[in-house]
């Protein structure tokens, strides 16, 4: 009898999903969807609003990524305006979008994902989690439990308020950095640096020989990628121009503003979430494991993948033994976690970079701006993947036009692929258990999705649960965690 | 020495959040894009521009980011001596009731799911209260239904409902601060 198994919410991500996995007669999986809640009605509510209000509305929208909503929409009131803000403004925005993704990064790496590999898929549920990592390797917690402390009070005091963030302003930065300040973040920073080196270290020593096998199995597709480069073709995860490559590894760039000429956006039935592809390839779109058609990833590794190079020492090396080992554009899925250590370690190398630029304390952060009838696009590269913001005004500058695409939304489509993929290779038969789906989520878990806060009720209304469900609708088992 | 063999440093309060340290920490939470939602920030704003906060208390409209903030207590070695809660819940009573909950007697649908995804997560708050010497304390608002689509601003009886929980904020933790 035909089952469908229902994992509902994948636990340890960044949102709200419910993962169902259709079993056929014989047992075997027949199809496998991430269905997601999504953040509804927000263009609407934004129509006629101050545009320079934006970048204090959006990082409301989610509790996870403030900082890049933050910027993504500061960087499109610059475009609104037309004006671009000056290099110390520019700089410190880079840098408080360095810190956060060393803030995020440490968070997924040891106690998001890391309870799966230091822990193990099959341990009990019960202890695979914060706690269970800090009692499984506590040197290694207190350490990272430091820096990440770090990020916090650096961001603190180079913003002034972290948790919803105002100093990035439409031209500029609100907040210029004095010397005394700089002095006391660089400190902080030479700590972080240490702890991105003793991770990727650390990971390679510990972490990834131990699951090499399934790295290569799990989750595994192949797609194309996207990411943001400089003009040399440097990673850049504040500025630059969007470049989207093919699975075989060719490309094409260009500026955000025409990001509507190379990619679209698919509706599937069953999800409200959209499926961006990649229409300049011309092939349609198919989530089709073995014939994927204009799929592609954002985050860590679809940066990495795209990058020429690393323009900071320390993360260049990591990338050029990254290739040696997996080629490129490299596909594995799980590669995404290695991947973002080799972010982290930029992110740290290239905070110190900025607090030692002597621009960085220059008092000129801002320029003036006049409302004016514009469209205007802002992008960064968020955490979970390329972050647009594009927003039209009229001419007293009230918002008439808002399009967002966030990163998880990139992945939309892969992560159902993916899921796919470990769904049939890991349950046969009709045979699975607990550990088994844990490892059906890791691959999930690999994209470190942010799937939409929503709302935030105390009593969440929400539990991890497993139903297995026949053809007619009738339950026949229930796991819970 | 390898980066291995290095052991980690100590940290001190001037590598932490100044939230850490304050004896009394209140936390607002929820989304003020979806109504009711944002009854906890609705009542810091208040309590803020209604009063002056003493030195050794902490307000914070953590909005949709506390999850982050609670896990940053969790971990870190110099923690407030207690934590207030503020939030929004649905469990039935009238809207705009304001009562208290101990984390303890959290919705059953909420127990044993240790997830960041869920705010306030309860694991985190009975960790924080039962392992980490935390006290905890959970001043809920019964609400209306919230919208399906972003729509600001709180219904007339949560509304109604935000002095109240300030005055029993106030009341409870910094009495003098009530004739400022």
């Amino acid at each position: 009898m035909a089952k469908t198994l229902v994992i509902q919410p994948v636990t340890r991500i960044e949102g709200h999903a419910k993962v169902t996995i259709q079993l056929n007669d014989a047992g075997n999986v027949d199809t496998a969807r991430v269905n997601v809640i999504e953040l509804r009605g927000f263009e609407r509510f934004c129509m006629g609003r101050p545009v320079e209000d934006m970048p204090r509305i959006t990082p409301r929208i989610c509790g996870v990524c403030p900082w890049s909503h933050h910027l993504a929409s500061a960087k499109a009131c610059d475009a609104v305006f037309g004006v671009t803000p000056p290099p110390a403004g520019a700089k410190l925005r880079e840098l408080c979008n360095s810190i956060a993704y060393m803030e995020e990064h440490i968070l997924h790496f040891y106690f998001l994902a890391g309870a799966d590999f230091l822990l193990g898929p099959d341990a009990p549920y019960s202890v695979r989690n914060v706690i269970g990592v800090l009692q499984a390797a506590p040197d290694v917690a207190q350490r990272v439990v430091k820096v990440r402390h770090m990020c916090a009070k650096m961001l603190e005091t180079l913003a002034g308020k972290a948790i919803h963030p105002q100093a990035a302003v439409p031209g500029g930065f609100s907040k210029p950095l004095t010397k005394d300040e700089r002095d006391k973040v660089r400190k902080q920073a030479d700590e972080a640096l240490e702890l991105a080196k003793f991770s990727i270290a650390f990971a390679k020593e510990n972490v990834f020989p131990k699951y090499l096998e399934v790295v290569k199995t799990l989750g595994v597709i192949n797609t194309g990628f996207i990411g943001t480069v400089k003009d040399d073709g440097a990673l850049n995860l504040y500025d630059g121009k969007l470049r989207l490559m093919t699975p075989a590894g060719t490309y094409q760039d260009f500026t955000y503003d025409k990001y509507t000429d190379y990619i679209a956006e698919h509706i599937e039935s069953w999800s409200y979430l959209k499926f961006p592809y990649a229409k300049q390839w011309g092939e349609g779109f198919s989530m089709d494991t073995d014939g994927p058609k204009g799929v592609y990833r954002a985050n860590t590794l679809a940066r990495i993948n795209v990058c020429d190079y690393i323009d900071t020492p320390l993360a260049n090396a990591e990338l050029e033994e990254f290739r040696k080992n997996f080629g490129r554009p490299a596909q594995l899925t799980l590669l995404y976690h290695w991947a973002r250590l080799i972010e982290l370690l930029y992110n740290a190398e290239n905070t110190i970079r900025l607090l030692d630029d002597p621009e960085i304390t220059s008092t000129e952060t801002r320029v003036k701006v006049t409302p004016r009838a514009a469209r205007g696009v802002g992008c960064t590269e968020a955490p979970r993947g390329t972050l647009i913001h594009d927003y039209e005004t009229d001419a007293d500058g009230l918002v008439t036009n808002v399009n967002l695409i966030v990163g998880t939304t990139h992945n939309n489509a892969p992560i159902n692929m993916s899921v796919t993929q470990a769904a049939k290779s890991l349950i046969k038969d009709g045979q699975y258990d607990q550990g088994v789906l844990n490892t059906v989520e890791m691959s999930i878990r690999a994209y470190d999705p942010c799937l939409s806060c929503a709302t935030h009720r105390l009593d969440g209304k929400l539990s991890v649960k497993l139903e297995i469900v026949d053809a007619d609708g009738k339950v026949l088992d229930t796991l819970a965690n | 020495m390898s980066a291995l063999e290095q052991s980690p440093g100590e940290i001190g309060p001037s590598d932490l959040p100044d939230f850490c340290s304050k004896p009394t920490l209140v936390l607002g939470v929820g989304n003020t894009l979806f109504g009711d939602d944002g009854f906890g920030c609705a009542v810091i704003e208040y309590a803020e521009s209604h009063c002056s906060i003493p030195e050794d208390v902490c307000l914070l409209d953590v909005g949709t980011g506390v999850r982050k903030l609670l896990f940053t207590l969790c971990l870190s070695p110099i923690r407030p001596q207690q934590l207030i809660i503020i939030d929004a819940i649905d469990v039935g009573r009238a809207p705009g009731e304001i009562f208290e909950i101990d984390p303890a007697e959290l919705p059953v649908a909420k127990l044993d799911d240790f997830s960041l995804h869920q705010l306030p997560t309860s694991n985190m708050l009975r960790e924080l209260q039962d392992t980490c010497g935390v006290k905890v304390r959970i001043l809920a608002c019964q609400t209306n239904p919230l919208p399906e689509e972003i729509c600001e601003g709180l219904s007339a009886a949560v509304r109604d409902a935000v002095p109240r929980a300030a005055d029993w904020l106030i009341g409870h933790y910094f009495p003098a601060a009530r004739s400022a």
